[in-house]
């Protein structure tokens, strides 16, 4: 049911809101894969449109390897970019286990990169061969707080239908499981909301 | 599918491929055109099964039975993004308003299909890459061309060939290119004045009354547009409103561009992470009107006023070859059976 709601809000986006191409990446694609300037454009534009971050920062602790974390926007992109996102370490990006602590990281968090952290999903948009050179393009989105919004309708009547399973035999044996619900969903503030368009350094699939 | 579902009505025959939607996905459709019945002539009946293959029906011509393999049913399933049909290869693509496309082989699409371009690469600094990954809406003037709005007359295009291009262009459908209306549109042209008129690449799906912003890269020239930064007042969006709709693909929005920069399109050399310009709705939506033939009801009734409209849809396609003239009524009925006769047949030791 949560994935269901997950989906339509992920088309939603998709149709709804703008997006811009990746351009600060090498595999002279359009959009190009992910690059540092690519964190630092989208940054900018919701910081000058006056989008609210999610989170605080986290400050820097005497623990080998780690390192502070911005405050920051939530980006939800693919896990098949992933790769992507650990060539850039080094360049910027602190994969989650290098942050000082991880008691505030949600279960999906990849990392952070400038002021943005990553949470990856196996279920985020894929244009596939859709880009300019035939690569996959994929969807990740930007978002400050309060971007969007999703409300659940018709006075909350969300309901699980079950019914048991019932036999008359050993060929013919089923069940019922199903739910019934209502939402919409809306981007509340479309400055603080966008779609960052990128293709893959590489384009090998993962399997 | 637990249940048998069964479900009928009535249709007006498009003179072409009809549409029926349905809240599922039926296996089983039969339909009687009361108007040829009336006539005694042209198809009265016809019937479908999910084996007989889409496309296929058994057809009854004012008493002449017959089995047609194509131009018949067709089921189609709620639409998920970023779903495309078969990639063709490109032959040519003109430099004129409108473009016009010729394909390698028959490119199966009707007009107002929606389609991307991949690999638009004449050679390193010369073809129509511009243009390519960004959706348009086709008209079909032929079974290998079709024109796209767009206009490549500009400086900043050259023609396509692929007899001596250095990449091989191709081209393919977005099946279901509109899942939520009003949605974000790519701009393919901008006239300044007093009001502004934007042309899209798809139909905009806006109405009178739907307020836009605009997001238009520096590359491509009406900055002013966009609703930030807001020189006049920092930090405060500007937004403006659709005042008229002269067509599918152009709204009226009541912004004075007088003065602004003129709407130019970047060069082959300029691709790489070149972002498109872009019509946004935002605000509450005036949704209800007509839109590509479908009203304001969805599957699930009305549409919300100022809502999004999810154009999420399932069901059948009456096609060409059955479908009569337009104007004919047709009373159908389709239906999930969860049990077939060869399924018993199979399950009987």
């Amino acid at each position: 049911m949560r994935q269901a709601e997950d989906l339509i809000l992920r088309d939603y986006i998709l149709s709804a809101a703008s997006e811009i191409a990746a351009g600060g990446g090498t595999n002279s694609d359009n959009p190009t894969n992910l690059g540092l300037s690519d964190f630092s454009l989208v940054g900018a534009t919701l910081d000058t449109n006056n989008a609210y971050k999610f989170v605080t920062g986290i400050e820097g602790m005497d623990r080998f390897g780690t390192g502070p974390v911005r405050a920051t926007y939530f980006m939800l992109s693919s896990t098949e970019i992933q790769p992507d996102f650990d060539a850039l370490i080094g360049s910027g990006f602190k994969s989650q286990w290098d942050y000082p602590t991880n008691a505030s990281a949600l279960p999906s968090e990849y990392g952070a990169i400038l002021n943005f952290r990553i949470l990856t999903s196996s279920e985020a948009p894929v244009a596939r061969n859709a880009s300019a050179n035939g690569r996959d393009v994929y969807y990740n989105y930007c978002m400050g707080k309060q971007a969007v919004t999703h409300v659940d309708q018709d006075g909350f009547s969300m309901r699980l239908i079950y019914r048991d399973p019932y036999y008359s035999g050993m060929l013919a044996q089923n069940a019922t499981l199903a739910i019934k619900f209502a939402q919409s969903q809306g981007i509340t503030q479309d400055t603080a909301i966008r779609v960052l368009t990128c293709t893959r350094l590489g384009n090998n699939s993962t399997v | 599918m637990e249940y048998n579902r069964f479900h009928q009505g009535t249709v007006t025959s498009l003179g072409g491929a009809t549409p029926v939607i349905l809240p599922f996905l039926p296996n089983w459709i039969t339909i009687l055109n009361s108007t040829r019945t009336s006539a005694a002539s042209g198809v009265n009946q016809a019937s479908w099964q999910e084996t007989m293959g889409q496309g296929a029906a058994f057809v009854n011509t004012v008493g002449v039975p017959s089995v047609i393999t194509t131009g018949g049913f067709s089921t189609f399933y709620a639409g998920l993004s970023l779903q495309y049909g078969p990639v063709v290869n490109i032959s040519t693509i003109t430099a004129a308003n409108p473009a016009v496309v010729t394909t390698a082989t028959a490119h199966g699409l009707v007009t107002g299909n929606v389609v991307i371009f991949q690999s638009l690469i004449q050679s390193a600094t010369t073809g129509m890459q511009q243009l390519a990954s960004i959706p348009f809406v086709v008209t079909v003037t032929g079974t290998t061309t079709f024109t796209i709005p767009y206009n490549t007359s500009l400086g900043a295009f050259t023609a396509y060939n692929s007899g001596t291009a250095t990449a091989q262009a191709t081209v393919k459908q977005v099946l279901y290119p509109t899942l939520y209306f009003p949605s974000m549109k790519f701009i393919s042209a901008i006239t300044l004045g007093a009001t502004t008129t934007v042309t899209t690449t798809t139909p905009h799906n806006y109405v009178v009354g739907q307020q836009v912003a605009f997001r238009i890269p520096s590359l491509w020239g009406t900055t002013q547009l966009n609703s930030l930064p807001n020189t006049v007042i920092p930090g405060s969006p500007l937004y403006g409103f659709v005042i008229a709709v002269p067509s599918t693909t152009s709204v009226v929005v009541n912004i004075n561009s007088t003065g602004y920069t003129a709407f130019t399109t970047p060069a082959v050399s300029q691709l790489t992470g070149l972002s498109f310009p872009q019509i946004v709705a935002v605000g509450d939506n005036n949704t209800g009107s007509l839109l590509f033939g479908f009203s304001s009801l969805t599957i699930n009734g009305p549409t919300i006023s100022g809502a999004f409209q999810n154009n999420t849809s399932q069901g059948f396609i009456i096609g060409p070859s059955i479908a009569g003239t337009a104007a004919d009524t047709i009373y159908w009925q389709a239906g999930i059976a969860t049990y077939s006769n060869r399924t018993l047949q199979q399950t009987i030791i």
